[in-house]
């Protein structure tokens, strides 16, 4: 390992309208090695990672690259030094194909004519280098969420990239996947890559990183070897505080009538004849692999998707395909996908927060006071942390978009909530406030679905866990016999016992 | 992302201001160049003249607004207004000859123009949503089905209204109020109705969440395609409402009836800041966009300094800066 | 050039109508015509299709095929499809403007095709067999020197124009010919694009405009409707008349009924395409053929002769 820093910025501070979100900090980046960035959301990780990028320039501070102070004006400049950096959010263009997005803007070309062959063979190489076997030729919009972050790697690895600034490159793949992603990772290490790496998963840190620096509030309160580090020691920084129980205790075993009965419910292409049962004060979690058929069993259930089999909620059937039916009675499903389907990004925090119970603010007109003072409450009760209550929901960092959403989903007042992947993308701290209000809501006599694939959540969680796989349900474990392993073996479908419910 | 940042960061006051003033300021400026061009410019007459004249177009493009807010777009409007047209004057002469000129045949005329907007409308709302074609497609389609239409009606040539009957019914277009014609009144009440509906009450949240992110919409049990339907039911409504006024101006319609009324009523509601994508919607804006339009082409006509041919070239210039004005202030995640 | 009146072309007509033959060989006539976009072309339609039907009973030989292209790249295409699919023996086309169809109609011409150009002139001469059309400067000379008679102390006129063509500008420039020296000064002159709304609104914004306006030559009876409903609104007695044009049946019968607002109106017949479809015609039923170039004058119709120009029956 080379010691001198091959990209690094010194004494940066970062401020957006008057406001200092990153405050004197210092990070290096040395050939040869990967150093992981964590912190909360909002800690200042995006920020100091598009200034190493070129994204932004700093209000203060200097970036040095190979030793000597640069500004790049824009991105592509930080490219062209051999800076790349792979966003969270996809920068592909859905109707273009693996390769034309690959290629974009440094095309091939044999005389004047763009040279295909070879740009689909090296396409397909720097793919196999990922252990991935996708067709150069599909269009991005028909490819997998994890296959175009694939894609996006296998962009990087086409610009030669020196340093590789990643941003939660694993959130949205399988635990395969992100296997093959750390191995890749690592060989890339070892032929001199510098790399920045940054993920909520911990473990994946403890595996992958040669040193550590964590950022709470815009500083830097740890920055150190890797080695000998451990998941608490990291949390610990990054909270500021002991991790002590990131899960709440359980509420008691549930007791009460039957709130949701679903018998034989399919969906075409996805679920088939799926049976189950929630009760009042019960946390019930979904667990399974990427693709087992949850959400679409959950979307089935609430009626946004086309369904057949019967859903009931208390003695009241719900017409299929109805969604306005199934909140009237009661009945809410708080979406994966918070920026696509959950949240109005260039809307303002109060309209998000009331659009699902737009009816109670609204006579002839709406109630605007009464919206504000819902979203006051709001912000208090689920700890939203927004610089300003004018502000876009797209301008919120992931965890206060979660608990934004969260908030939107209980003001419909619900007896019933699904939550899907509550936790997915969010810092550590929130993923305990998450627990705890997902605990309060059973002990409060409401009925939650918990749709999760992490483990830990599920175990720490649930009173029951229903596992599916390839859209059926494969069984279901209660008690002590919740745990890792028998919930793997039913996720793979090696244990075929047929549900009970 | 970036750019995205800095702006919404820093630029929160400047952005108010471009984006709400813009409009406003241009209409101010073209106001202070009327007035400087020709002191009849703001004589009661000639304001009145704008106005009456703004109203088609302004009843239109205020339903305008709620369609493109919604994500839709409607090009069949300046059709819909001649085939509609054409056939509230058939039925009004055919009326006549049994019931004679009177009141009655005037409302047989305004009920026939309701409901055929009604019907065009939910024609095109429901072929939208419940067939699943783009909105460009189907009223592209019905945008010339209409325009044969009125030209069959008229066999090539122009539908006039009986003239007792015009005359009787003309006060529609030339009487009014205190010196406020019928059309000025009923525009500023189809707008007043309109900001209000689309600031306060849930149809106007819920068309600005559809157009937002219909899926997000979807997701939170508002009915996307009832409230798409309905937005263009209420347009093809408004489209009946303008015709109204229309027919007893110069009793008569033909086949270059209403021609480039959507593009004019589309133009407006960019101009007055609606975005055309969809998500965000001001009615108000659309009122001063169709009064900018209007107004250019009146001071046009009132000056010899501008040669009439570049009215276009003028309009277009507007378009475009309007729609750089609403750059910039547009927040990608 | 011939200059002959409407009555003395129907008496070509009906000497060569005696020689129908029954044993010709049959032909197909293509007629390309501009859609009815405003009033003008709408009669234009009404009489090229009364023409096409009326022949196609009268003459078993003959096959006529009718199309109305609403622009010049249409109509283009219209031709084209007429010459390779029906096999055309003669077309009969009213140019949506003279540039773009110049090439086109040439090469039909080239493949020895009858083609009979009506109203608007190609930009080379000497492609068509025959030239029907209405006569344009005269349009203008004639409403010129309506002016001169009856504003004899001279006084302040407005001008509604047309849609920016060739056409318009020939009778606009005769015109402003016929009236100059006599006093009568055009204080404003606007396009109204053949269109009663258009015109309406430039109508009003010339009243507000100017305290004084004498006289209005609308040169079109779409634009004379409009610019009369404005004045009517305005309620301003200062204009003794309007002038419009073309011989709509309304304004003619307002003519005839002695309407002091619409004291005359000028020919300009769309019924000119019938006729050059009947000249057309001729070629392939026996008669000699009847080639060259025939200008339908314009007229001048007052509540003399308003009665002879009054068809009930055109939608025109």
């Amino acid at each position: 390992m080379n010691d001198a820093p091959l990209l690094a910025i010194r004494d940066v501070s970062r401020s957006f309208g008057g406001i200092e979100v990153l405050h004197g900090v210092d990070f290096d980046l040395r050939p040869g090695e990967v150093h992981a960035l964590i912190g909360e959301n909002g800690a200042g990780k995006s920020t100091t990672m598009k200034i190493l990028g070129g994204y932004l320039p700093p209000s203060s501070g200097t970036v040095e690259l190979d030793g000597s102070t640069v500004s790049f004006s824009a991105s592509d400049e930080a490219e062209a030094a051999g800076v790349v950096m792979i966003h969270q959010e996809f920068n592909l263009t859905e109707q273009l194909t693996v390769e034309e997005n690959v290629f974009l803007g440094r095309e091939l070309t044999k005389g004047l004519f763009l040279d295909k062959t070879t740009m689909r063979a090296r396409t397909r190489e720097w793919l196999e280098r990922l252990d991935c076997h996708l067709d150069p030729t599909l269009r991005v919009s028909q490819i997998s969420v994890s296959d175009k972050q694939m894609v996006e790697i296998a962009k990087a690895l086409g610009r030669n990239a020196r340093v590789l600034i990643m941003d939660e490159p694993t959130a949205v793949l399988t635990r395969r996947e992100t296997d093959i992603l750390l191995d890749l990772i690592a060989r890339l290490r070892d032929e001199g890559t510098a790399i920045l790496y940054t993920s909520h998963k911990l473990d994946e840190i403890a595996r992958i990183a040669d040193r550590v620096t964590v950022l709470r509030d815009g500083s830097v309160v740890m920055a150190q070897e890797a080695e000998g580090l451990t998941e608490d020691d990291m949390a610990r920084a990054m909270v500021g505080r002991e991790m002590s129980d990131l899960y709440p205790d359980k509420a008691p075993e549930p007791s009460g009538e039957t709130v949701l009965d679903v018998q034989g419910l399919s969906v075409p292409g996805h679920v088939r004849d799926a049976s189950f049962t929630l009760r009042r004060g019960e946390v019930l979690a979904f667990a399974g692999l990427v693709g087992a058929g949850r959400t679409e069993l959950m979307e089935g259930v609430v009626g946004l998707r086309e369904a057949t089999g019967s859903v009931h909620v208390g003695e009241r059937k719900l017409p299929p395909n109805n969604v306005a039916a199934a909140r009237s009675a009661g009945l809410v499903y708080l979406t994966e996908d918070r920026k696509g389907r959950g949240l109005l990004l260039n809307k303002n925090l109060a309209e998000n927060l009331t659009l699902l119970a737009l009816n109670r603010f609204s006579g002839v007109t709406i109630d605007k006071r009464a919206e504000d003072e819902a979203l006051t409450d709001a912000i208090s009760r689920y700890d939203i942390r927004a610089g300003d209550r004018g502000m876009l929901a797209g301008q919120l960092s992931g965890g206060n978009q979660q608990k934004l959403l969260l908030a939107k989903t209980m003001l419909a007042e619900p007896d019933i909530v699904i939550i899907d992947e509550p936790t997915r993308g969010i810092d550590i701290g929130t993923k305990q406030q998450i627990y705890g209000i997902i605990q309060r809501l059973a002990a409060e006599g409401k009925a939650v679905i918990v749709v999760s694939s992490e483990m830990a959540e599920v175990i720490g969680l649930a009173h029951r866990v229903v596992v599916m796989a390839q859209g059926r349900i494969a069984g279901e474990l209660t008690g002590d016999d919740i745990g890792d392993e028998p919930i793997v073996r039913l996720a793979m479908g090696l244990d075929a016992k047929e549900a009970a419910a | 992302m970036s750019a995205a940042d800095t702006t919404t960061q820093t630029g929160g006051g400047r952005r108010l201001d471009f984006h709400v003033l813009g409009p406003v300021l241009a209409l101010i400026a073209l106001i202070v160049l009327g007035t400087l061009i020709n002191t009849n410019f703001l004589s009661p007459g000639n304001i009145t003249n704008v106005l009456a004249r703004s109203a088609f177009i302004g009843i239109i493009a205020v339903g305008m607004t709620f369609v493109i807010t919604a994500g839709g777009l409607d090009l069949s409007v300046g059709s819909m207004a001649a085939f509609i047209a054409g056939l509230m004057i058939i039925v009004m002469n055919a009326t006549m000859s049994v019931m004679g000129v009177g009141l009655m045949t005037v409302i047989v005329g305004i009920l026939t123009a309701l409901v055929a907007g009604l019907a065009a409308g939910a024609i095109n709302g429901l072929l939208i949503t419940r067939g699943r074609i783009e909105a460009f497609i189907v009223t592209l389609g019905t945008m010339g089905i209409y325009r044969s239409l009125v030209t069959w009606l008229a066999d090539g040539g122009t539908l006039s209204l009986d003239f007792d009957l015009r005359t009787f019914y003309g006060p529609v277009y030339y009487g009014g109020i205190l010196g406020v014609t019928w059309p000025i009144i009923v525009f500023a009440l189809v707008a007043i109705v309109g900001e209000i509906a689309m600031r306060q009450t849930a149809f106007g949240r819920h068309c600005a969440a559809i157009g937002s992110n219909d899926q997000v919409a979807r997701y939170s049990a508002v009915h996307v395609d009832r409230v798409r339907t309905a937005t263009y039911v209420l347009l093809g409504l408004l489209v009946g409402v303008a015709t109204i006024m229309y027919v007893p101006r110069l009793g008569s319609a033909s086949s270059s009836t209403g021609l480039l009324w959507e593009l004019e009523a589309i133009a407006a509601v960019i101009i007055g800041g609606t975005v055309l994508k969809g998500g965000f919607g001001r009615v108000w804006g659309t009122v001063i966009g169709v009064l900018i339009l209007s107004l250019i082409g009146n001071i046009l006509n009132l000056t010899d300094v501008v040669s009439p041919y570049l009215n276009g070239a003028i309009q277009g210039v507007i378009i475009i800066l309007a729609v750089v004005m609403q750059r910039g202030t547009n927040v990608s995640r | 050039m011939k200059h002959i009146t409407k009555a003395a072309l129907a008496a070509t007509m009906l000497t060569a109508l005696p020689a129908v033959a029954q044993e010709q060989e049959s032909a197909t006539i293509g007629v390309s015509i501009p859609a009815a976009t405003h009033g003008w072309a709408g009669g234009m339609n009404f009489h090229a299709q009364q023409a096409v039907e009326q022949l196609g009973e009268r003459y078993d030989n003959l096959d006529f095929v009718l199309s109305t292209a609403p622009d010049p790249g249409q109509q283009v295409n219209d031709i084209e499809d007429m010459v390779a699919a029906r096999g055309i023996d003669a077309l009969v086309v009213l140019p949506f403007e003279s540039e773009p169809l110049t090439g086109p109609v040439a090469s039909v011409a080239e493949q020895d095709i009858w083609v009979t150009v009506v109203d608007r002139g190609l930009s080379q001469e000497n492609i068509e067999d025959l030239y029907v059309a209405g006569d344009n400067p005269g349009f203008g000379r004639v409403a010129g020197e309506y002016f001169v008679e009856n504003m004899p102390d001279g006084g302040q006129i407005v001008v509604l124009r047309g849609i920016p063509t060739t056409i318009d500008n020939e009778r606009v420039e005769a015109f402003q010919q016929a009236i100059d020296g006599s006093g009568i000064e055009i204080i404003g002159m606007e396009h109204g694009n053949w269109n009663r709304d258009d015109a309406f609104t430039v109508m009003q914004d010339f009243l507000s405009r100017h305290g004084q306006i004498d006289a209005v030559w609308a040169s079109d009876d779409d634009m004379a409707v409009g610019a009369l409903a404005a004045i009517d609104q305005a309620g301003r007695d200062d204009i003794q008349f309007v002038l419009g044009g073309a011989g709509m049946k309304e304004m003619i019968q307002r003519v005839m009924e002695g309407d002091e607002m619409v004291p005359a109106d000028v020919t300009y017949p769309p019924a000119m395409i019938a006729t050059a479809i009947e000249m057309t015609a001729l070629n392939f039923v026996g008669s000699a053929p009847v080639s060259g170039e025939f200008i339908i004058g314009s007229e001048l119709i007052t509540q003399e002769n308003a009665e002879e120009y009054y068809y009930p029956d055109s939608p025109f």
